[in-house]
């Protein structure tokens, strides 16, 4: 009897997550990887076998190249912005000059990370906007009308705005990851230092970077992997314009699909992305220790 | 990690771990940290304006967004959000609380009961189960996108709220379930096998000690996924086309076609969307930190 | 003990079950003799949205039995949404269609109810629909859809600016560069702006050029997919005629979208600027000065059809499947009574007789109606003409063009690479 019950919970408290996961995480993942090879449209049930066409396709499109290098430019703006730019700022938001205010603009740069982002691009297509912007407005109210500019219009400019917008949500988040890896640092180090009559600069060069590095290291493959998958927000600011400029591997691979009906193609691209990704996923579990801590 | 970490971790927060040096140190304060102390506010400022601007705009006509950009509303436009209201924002918003309750209990039910069982069995087939679990951080809803597309068209779910519930629960269980299992590991065996004693089955020790205990961490994955789920836009967008049923995040791009240029009534339905997470943040403020510092993982 | 856990349970399983499934048994579940008519359009967006809904609302009224479903999705998903819906074989009894090649699409499909016998047989009724606006429904003489708003894109002018100005209504193109050149020298320092942002505006501005520029005969050959090269050298001359126009549009035009151009030519900002008639009410709302129209002037030594509009009706049509009820609805909503009603609230002109006069509509709405009826020919619009991934690469081309990023030989040679594929 004991027995039994034994054998039924397990299967039957795990049957659901596993049914979810294998569904809609697993079975869609090889699925697209099978759409691949073929030729498919959204209206249509059949597919049409085409071998490694698309990936061969996808050493010939321009866009590709572009869209990678976005996706680039997007990794590294946001290493410097969010990972170390939130780094200094966590340490100094911890340290005890600041504790009286900190808890306060702790909660501050947090407020973005919850807000939607349909909500923050739309917020932003009105700062960005050439005619009544606030950020050309601004420049006006400093005198430097002469930098002001049609910033999602312009080609060489668009990219960077959509970026921007990014670490203006972002930085919160990564800033309180660290907070929390910070605190976790014994006191007694810091105590130890200051005996010896280190200043604040070596310390956080000396004690908090090294205890933070593992901490440092999942926030910098986080940052990474959303900057491969981006979607929204070039999505809603340029839709990936003008021309191609602001196009992402995610935003490629959305209009391929939904807009220009090329089903098949877009699973490589998606593929592609995938790739990218798991790199970077299997690293970060890795180093973050998350399955291997009982 | 264990149950101490992790209130060691919360009440850290609130208390600075130096509070002992803070005489010595205050005298220190010199011109470098007055600047430091300039730059964070300079930051605050950079962050909370657009919002502030945002709040404010929200009240004012489209002749005022456009001409006076930087003033306050002459005369409060407080229909904006009455008007935003009545012309959609209340539909949007009553899908996402429909969208974003249905997401919370399944993945806290379904979690939990996982997690239940993956903390509590050590077999090879659970080690794989475990495996298969964590695999599922790494797939991301990108890749997801058209196959799952297929799937739910297949199965008749596009353009209603179950296309975007069940992908949710999805995407949001190998969190959910990793967070609440680290937890259930550091519940006491001897509260267990006094259940036993008392008779109680598996169901019973999941109900009764397992579940009871772990409300903090509960709530922490009610807030994450709650988070998630208000705000996710691409599922959104391609799985529901019917303005009757898009979410906020979608239904506001459709909300913005739809206005044309009444700005005022858009901005009004932006902080509309908004508000519920904010005050989420401000209630729950604690339950989010845990979660940050257990999972370490993306939100 | 136990045994109400199981209960517990099982309940909440039971319970979650039900609830998944609740939503279909509800769209499953016939009531009674009631006939239901799903209903599909693509007007989520005021005036249009409530007009349809007092109309279905009447027609339920007037029809007791009869049940409308009705749902409305915007422009672009729309497109989407109706093509997943006739692959599937489950297209709505009645839904809002584009012309032409949109419409030959669908046609396509097999699943499109043919009109032919409906129309013969109500002439009461059909002899009040505009009879030049049936073309772009009807394939191999047989006809799938009734008409009902017409449209044309124009260039409308401030008459105002063009009076102080001393300038003429321009016949030609070059006549047209000439007076935006005035209009520069008089301070107006971008005198037709454009929101490129909406890359369909730009497909709008290109089809017709090409209309004005290329052999008619080209254009059909290039426009089907499976026989397009885009090799001739009018395309080149036409992405010329483009980056001339962008070069007025200035900086600003490349931010923003179509509807703060329209913003910008209602307030008088701006002098000319390209739209469909449908906006006529739009501008006469947030303005007050008078405008009028010209269409997009002749181009001198061009191959094309000089004297084309662009513009093309839109209408309904049924699924092969749809009740007769589905009919008699959707001659209410093409009814004389209705469109009155309709250009009344709404402003756009349509195709039914009776349905644009003077009490419905005013004297600049009329103009418009009056070169809409007149045109010696109309042409699709241009993104609904040529395939998507052609007209992409165009709309995203005309885009670099404007940003000076690519020329006109760049953009085209990336256009006969992308027609290439679909051979």
């Amino acid at each position: 009897m004991i027995l039994k019950r034994i054998k039924i919970i397990p299967v039957l408290f795990l049957l659901p997550s596993l049914l979810f996961l294998g569904v809609f995480v697993y079975i869609p993942l090889i699925q697209n990887f099978y759409n691949s090879f073929f030729d498919f449209s959204v209206f249509s049930q059949s597919k049409e076998f085409v071998g490694f066409k698309h990936f061969i396709e996808l050493f010939n499109d321009k866009v590709i190249v572009i869209a990678l290098i976005n996706n680039i430019k997007y990794a590294v703006i946001s290493v410097i912005f969010q990972v170390f730019f939130a780094l200094v700022l966590a340490s100094i938001l911890e340290d005890r000059l600041f504790r009286k205010f900190a808890p306060a603009l702790r909660v501050i740069y947090f407020i973005p990370v919850m807000v939607s982002i349909s909500v923050i691009a739309l917020l932003f297509s009105f700062i960005y906007n050439p005619q009544m912007g606030l950020l050309n407005s601004f420049l006006e109210l400093i005198h430097l009308e002469e930098l002001a500019k049609p910033w999602l219009g312009n080609a060489e400019t668009a990219i960077y705005s959509v970026i921007a917008m990014s670490q203006w949500q972002s930085i919160g988040f990564i800033t309180m990851l660290f907070i929390v890896a910070i605190q976790k640092i014994p006191k007694e180090l810091y105590e130890a230092a200051e005996i010896d009559g280190a200043g604040k600069v070596r310390n956080f060069f000396s004690i908090t970077v090294p205890q933070v590095k593992e901490t440092m290291f999942v926030n910098v493959l986080i940052t990474v992997t959303g900057s491969i998958l981006v979607f929204n927000e070039p999505y809603i600011l340029t839709n990936g314009g003008p021309g191609v400029s602001s196009m992402t591997l995610s935003v490629h691979m959305y209009q391929l699909g939904f807009f220009k009906d090329n089903m098949g193609y877009a699973s490589a691209v998606a593929t592609l992305i995938f790739m990218l990704s798991a790199i970077f996923a299997i690293t970060q579990i890795r180093i973050s220790g998350t399955g291997k801590d009982d | 990690m264990t149950l101490v970490n992790v209130d060691k971790s919360v009440s850290a927060v609130k208390e600075s771990p130096f509070s002992k040096f803070k005489s010595r140190w205050k005298a220190k304060l010199t011109v470098s940290g007055g600047l430091i102390y300039l730059g964070l506010l300079l930051f605050a400022f950079i962050i909370l304006y657009p919002l502030y601007w945002m709040f404010i705009s929200s009240f004012k006509s489209y002749d005022e967004i456009y001409n006076n950009v930087w003033s306050l509303p002459q005369v409060w436009h407080f229909e904006n959000y009455t008007t935003a209201w009545s012309k959609g924002i209340s539909s949007y918003f009553v899908n996402s609380l429909f969208v974003t309750i249905s997401t919370i209990i399944l993945v806290v039910l379904i979690g939990s009961m996982a997690a239940f069982v993956l903390s509590r069995y050590r077999t090879k087939w659970i080690d794989i189960a475990l495996i298969f679990m964590i695999g599922g951080l790494m797939m991301n809803p990108q890749v997801a996108l058209i196959p799952l597309f297929e799937i739910l068209s297949w199965a008749n779910l596009i353009n209603t709220h179950w296309a975007l519930i069940l992908s949710y629960v999805a995407f949001r269980l190998p969190l959910t379930i990793i967070l609440i299992r680290a937890f259930f590991l550091s519940v006491p065996k001897e509260l267990e096998e006094s259940a036993i004693i008392d008779g109680c089955s598996e169901i019973g020790i999941y109900l009764r000690i397992y579940l009871p205990l772990s409300i903090p961490i509960l709530i922490t994955a009610v807030v994450l996924t709650a988070y998630f789920a208000w705000n996710e836009f691409m599922f959104a967008t391609v799985f529901i086309d019917s303005t009757d049923l898009k979410t906020i995040p979608s239904g506001l791009m459709s909300f913005k076609d739809a206005l044309r240029t009444d700005w005022g009534v858009l901005l009004a339905g932006m902080v509309i969307a908004t508000i519920p997470m904010i005050i989420l943040l401000i209630v729950l403020q604690k339950y989010l930190v845990r979660g940050l510092s257990e999972g370490s993982v993306k939100g | 003990m136990k045994k109400t856990y199981w209960l517990l349970f099982s309940l909440l399983v039971v319970g979650i079950l039900l609830g998944a499934c609740s939503n279909e048994d509800e769209a499953q579940g016939a009531e009674g003799d009631v006939v239901e008519i799903d209903f599909f359009h693509r007007w989520p967006n005021e005036p249009r949205k409530s007009f349809y809904d007092d109309k279905i609302k009447e027609f339920e009224a007037a029809n007791p039995g009869v049940k409308i479903n009705v749902d409305q999705v915007l422009n672009d998903s729309y497109k989407e949404k109706i093509r997943v819906l006739v692959s599937n074989d489950e297209l709505p009894d009645i839904f809002t269609s584009w012309s032409d090649s949109f419409a030959e699409n669908l046609v396509s499909s097999g699943r499109i109810m043919e009109l032919n016998d409906i129309l013969s047989d109500d002439t009461e009724w059909s002899g009040e629909v505009l009879e030049s606006q049936f073309g772009g429904f009807t394939f191999d003489d047989v006809t799938y859809g009734v008409p009902f708003t017409v449209d044309g894109k124009a260039f409308f002018y401030n008459k105002e600016i063009f009076e102080k100005n001393n300038l003429e209504v321009p016949q030609t193109y070059e006549q047209f560069i000439k007076a935006l050149d005035e209009l520069q020298a008089a301070g107006y320092e971008t005198p037709l702006v454009e929101g490129l942002t909406n890359t369909w505006a730009i497909s709008h501005y290109l089809g017709t050029i090409f209309q004005r520029v290329v052999d008619p005969a080209v254009l059909e050959k290039d426009y089907a997919a499976k026989t397009g090269e885009f090799t001739d050298k009018g395309y080149v001359r036409g992405l010329e005629i483009w980056k001339e126009l962008t070069s007025y549009m200035g900086d600003v035009s490349t931010a923003i979208d179509h509807e703060a151009a329209r913003n910008m030519f209602a307030a008088g900002e701006i002098p000319v600027l390209y739209m469909q008639f449908a906006e006529v009410k739009m501008v006469q709302d947030a303005s007050d000065f008078e405008f009028g129209f010209f269409n997009f002037p002749e181009v001198e030594g061009g191959k094309g059809d000089q004297k084309a509009l662009t513009g093309a009706p839109e209408g309904w049509m049924l699924s092969k499947n749809a009740p007769p009820e589905a009919v008699e609805f959707l001659k209410f909503l093409t009814s004389a009574e209705t469109a009155k009603e309709f250009t009344t609230v709404d402003g756009q002109l349509n195709a039914i007789n009776g349905g644009v006069t003077e009490e419905t509509s005013n004297p600049t709405s009329l103009e418009a109606y009056d070169i809409i009826l007149n045109a010696s020919a109309t042409a699709p619009w241009f993104d609904n003409a040529v395939d998507i991934n052609v007209a992409d690469v165009f709309m995203r081309g005309g885009q670099d063009i404007a940003t000076g990023v690519k020329t006109p030989e760049d953009v085209l040679q990336e256009v006969q690479e992308a027609a290439k594929k679909l051979h």
